[in-house]
């Protein structure tokens, strides 16, 4: 009786002992992340009221196009030094045209690229094979955007101006860009290559998460592999892929060194209607723009357009990451517990 | 192969308008015969033990009918023989329990039955494995499935609505999907064989997996039965599940068996007491035993048999 009255004390003490530590771990980190969560707060607010003068100044007719962006910012770059004769004016159009068409194309390819890659390295590929490729997609995933720019420049670029640009296509569109080479083919096909391991590395590990016994289920039905595959395992793998696709699409949209490098780096807006040199043609998203300009900041009206340019990233980002859970969570309506 | 030529010439199989025949398959050397396609009506309680007359679930006596059999089936998982040279009938009619010690190969058989087996790489098969006078080769493999159904330990609904679960199979066996409208009734009807339906009637568009285990299995059985197979095969569909869930699937079994040949694992010698009406013993591969329930259990022919059920009877 004695003996387990002493356990009982015992025991109430080193629950107290653990409470208290428990305590005290949860303050410390609830104390991070809400410091995290203050210095993002902080950031976007910043950088909205930077970016404040930039939208107020043209209105709506920012996002519009008129003029060449690249003059309107080396006007801005230039204006006098008396606040209140900074010029503003800026049509941003090009700029945004540039990074919704880049990102996307290259997100479209790579998804579908990377959905039947997925599928080929858990499903279809010899064990040899499968052990050399995923190693292989990892280690890609993480190589800095930079290589992928410099290899761009010195080895895609050069073959494109050399094997695709005849004399005829470039006279064809000589009065309004010059062709050489490095053109939103190249930045897609670049930025392609970049966001598909990411992708194809999530993916794969959903697709190997899905259970056995639901395919299985399949197979007794007499449903063939690849329908087994399409109906079962890649509907329930459907929030991964949204996962994997905002990913990707956030590094492509933040994608600025490798795109400056190959895509041309010129504020202009490809136009479709020249056929397949549209393709050829030059175009530099947003993030481009800010990593080119990084040497006017300190020009006051300047930087705040950059702030402005990087606000509509922000919002894009955060855009995209409510569409993604919103997504998902429809998704995974039926997937509830059920892993 | 042989077999094929003793198919009737007009079609495949007996037509569905007169009462299923009775073939009696002689093996012999050469080319099996067959006596007699049709001697008046069919006895119900031919080739049947004195205790299994009137076994069906209301009383009524059920038509024992050969479905599948295999001929000296061997299954080898790389130099491993799972199953040595089995030879055993499925019939419609009655429940046939394959029970004996984990490891014994019970469901190797029962996987090779759907030819399920083969998602296996290595295994390898000897032997024939016959449905309806037909090698199981010779079906294209979806229609042989959708002709042996297979339920498993684990309840395995998809992540999917309890609907789109049972209509599944219709769905994707062919190269056309149905329309909802076609499909409703054979989704109900489905459901309704497997007890479910009462459960369910109101939210088919719920996602399956908030089902409980049981409902989750009886949607399994279910979703097998929505593809009208002749045989279903359980892979010991009870031992997830607790004992009242276990009870109402073992009824739902034996009021399957007069449509559907039902070819039962289990463990529990207790379940195959209840439920089967044929059992076979299997001890490391080789199908020590089989006879009818009351025998097996009752009066075991072979010592094995007897040290096996032993255990579960005293």
């Amino acid at each position: 009786m004695e003996a387990a009255s002493f356990n009982e004390v015992d025991l109430q003490e080193q629950t107290l002992e653990v409470d208290r530590t428990d305590r005290r771990v949860e303050l410390l980190l609830g104390a991070l992340a809400s410091t995290i969560l203050l210095l993002i707060a902080g950031m976007i607010l910043f950088v909205f009221v930077k970016a404040l003068p930039s939208f107020t100044h043209n209105g709506l007719a920012w996002f519009g196009s008129g003029g060449s962006v690249d003059e309107q910012l080396m006007n801005i770059f230039n204006s006098p030094a008396e606040p209140e004769n900074y010029v503003y004016h800026l049509r941003a159009w090009p700029l945004l045209y540039a990074t919704i068409l880049i990102t996307g194309v290259a997100v479209l390819i790579s998804v579908v690229f990377s959905v039947l890659s997925g599928i080929f390295i858990v499903e279809f590929a010899p064990e040899r094979l499968r052990q050399t490729i995923e190693p292989v997609v990892k280690l890609l995933a993480a190589v800095p955007s930079v290589i992928y720019g410099l290899i761009g420049i010195l080895v895609v670029v050069p073959f494109v101006a050399e094997h695709l640009i005849s004399e005829a296509r470039k006279e064809s569109v000589a009065y309004v860009i010059q062709l050489d080479g490095t053109s939103i083919l190249v930045g897609v096909f670049i930025l392609t290559i970049m966001i598909c391991p990411i992708m194809i590395a999530i993916i794969v590990d959903a697709l190997r998460a899905v259970p056995e016994k639901w395919v299985e289920g399949a197979a007794a039905l007499g449903v063939n592999r690849w329908r087994a595959m399409r109906t079962v395992s890649l509907r329930a793998i459907r929030p991964a892929i949204v996962a994997a696709l905002v990913l990707a699409t956030a590094r492509a949209l933040g994608e600025a060194i490798m795109l400056s490098m190959v895509a041309g780096s010129v504020g202009f807006a490809p136009n479709p209607l020249d056929g397949f040199t549209f393709f050829l043609e030059p175009a530099r998203p947003l993030a481009s723009t800010i990593v080119d300009n990084a040497e006017g900041l300190s020009v006051a009206p300047f930087g705040q357009t950059m702030y402005a340019f990087a606000a509509i990233l922000l919002i894009s980002s955060a855009f995209l990451s409510f569409a993604g859970w919103a997504a998902r969570k429809s998704f995974s309506r039926y997937t509830l517990g059920g892993r | 192969m042989e077999l094929k030529e003793d198919q009737p010439q007009n079609g495949s199989g007996p037509a569905a308008d007169v009462p299923p025949l009775r073939r009696i398959v002689v093996e012999s050397e050469t080319v099996p015969i067959r006596v007699g396609d049709y001697a008046g009506p069919p006895d119900p309680n031919y080739g049947r033990e004195p205790w299994q007359v009137g076994a069906g679930s209301e009383g009524e006596p059920v038509w024992v009918e050969e479905r599948m059999r295999t001929e000296d089936l061997s299954i080898a998982y790389g130099d491993k023989r799972a199953v040595k040279d089995v030879t055993i009938e499925v019939n419609s009619g009655e429940v046939l329990a394959l029970i004996g010690p984990s490891g014994c190969g019970k469901t190797t058989l029962l996987r090779s039955l759907n030819r399920l087996v083969e998602l296996t790489p290595a295994a390898k098969r000897t032997g024939r494995i016959i449905l309806d006078d037909q090698s199981v080769d010779d079906f294209d493999v979806t229609q042989l499935r959708s002709r042996v159904g297979m339920l498993f330990q684990q309840p395995n609904p998809f992540p999917m609505s309890i609907f789109d679960n049972v209509a599944y199979g219709l769905r994707e066996r062919g190269s056309k999907k149905p329309r909802k409208k076609i499909l409703e009734p054979i989704v109900v009807d489905a459901l309704e064989r497997a007890g479910l339906w009462d459960e369910v009637s109101s939210n088919l568009s719920h996602p399956a997996l908030a089902l409980s285990g049981g409902q989750q299995q009886r949607l399994c059985i279910a979703r097998s039965l929505a593809v009208s197979p002749e045989v279903l095969l359980l892979d010991e569909p009870c031992s997830a599940l607790d004992p009242i869930s276990t009870s109402i699937i073992e009824d739902t079994i034996v009021e399957l068996k007069s449509e559907v040949a039902i070819v039962i694992v289990t463990h529990n010698l207790q379940q195959a007491a209840r439920i089967a009406d044929r059992v076979a013993f299997m001890y490391l591969g080789d199908m020590v035993e089989q006879g009818a329930a009351g025998q097996v259990f009752g009066a075991p022919r072979e010592e094995r048999t007897q040290d096996y059920v032993g255990g579960g009877f005293g």
